[in-house]
């Protein structure tokens, strides 16, 4: 938390909001492995929601099913939290997060 | 993850639309099985259920509200809707690809049910004396159905 505004030239109102959208960091949205569901739903998946090419969601599907987890999209608050909706929605494990690299 | 092989014998792609090659026993069993699903969903109390609700923001526990209250019904009612046409399409001859994306919510929805249920693990073998050898046996047979009907998707 940062100290209350002594000054009130710049009054910010949404501070809230300006947090999340006009930091330098973006968002992530992450898939993280699960004993349940198949590769190629998966890989189906990621070419459905997000448009990747097969050669693509298969990457990113086997780099979750061998490293665990893997980013598949990213960018705003808002268009991240979107897309762990959808993939909610296709029965896929997804978090989202700050980019902290 | 699990891998599996394709083999077309559940979903046909013929044109826009896939080709069902069920029998009716099967037809039935899928028919039941979204019966199920649909009031498992609409009950919403099953503890298995969380696997269908996962956890969007791991580390704000006040983000994660405002989350799961935004998303939850709607992920309800997608579910529940999705069950309605696979009763409704059970018996059909073909599928139109809305049908077929439906079907496979149902399949899946029912596989991380099923699966979190058992509490599989992708390196279980399947063991036919086990007490939950039948449903071990439902979660492979989900799995093919699932499998095929990507395939279709896929074809598309």
């Amino acid at each position: 938390m940062s100290p209350a505004p002594t000054t009130t030239e710049r009054p910010d109102i949404d501070f809230g909001l300006d947090e999340d959208s006009s930091t330098d960091r973006p968002w992530i949205v992450l898939v993280w492995n699960d004993p349940i569901n198949l590769m190629s739903y998966v890989s189906f998946v990621f070419q459905k929601l997000f448009g990747y090419s097969k050669e693509k969601a298969d990457r990113l599907m086997l780099d979750v099913h061998q490293k665990g987890r893997a980013v598949v999209s990213g960018g705003t608050r808002e268009k991240a939290e979107m897309d762990v909706f959808r993939l909610h929605e296709h029965g896929l494990w997804a978090t989202l997060q700050r980019d902290d690299q | 993850m699990i891998l599996r092989r394709r083999k077309a014998l559940a979903f046909k792609r013929d044109g826009d639309r896939t080709t069902v090659l069920l029998g009716t026993d099967e037809r039935d069993l899928v028919a039941d099985l979204a019966r199920q699903f649909h009031a498992v969903v609409a009950d919403d109390e099953d503890p298995h259920l969380t696997r269908l609700y996962p956890t969007a923001y791991v580390d704000d526990d006040e983000r994660q509200d405002d989350y799961a209250a935004l998303v939850h019904d709607d992920l309800v009612r997608t579910r529940l809707g999705a069950a309605d046409v696979v009763m409704a399409t059970a018996w059909a001859e073909s599928l139109d690809d809305e049908e077929l994306a439906a079907w496979m919510q149902v399949l899946n929805g029912l596989r991380l049910l099923l699966g979190t249920r058992l509490d599989v693990s992708e390196e279980d073998e399947f063991d036919p004396d086990a007490p939950e050898a039948p449903q071990r046996a439902l979660l492979a047979w989900l799995g093919f159905l699932l499998e095929e009907a990507v395939g279709s998707a896929s074809d598309g």
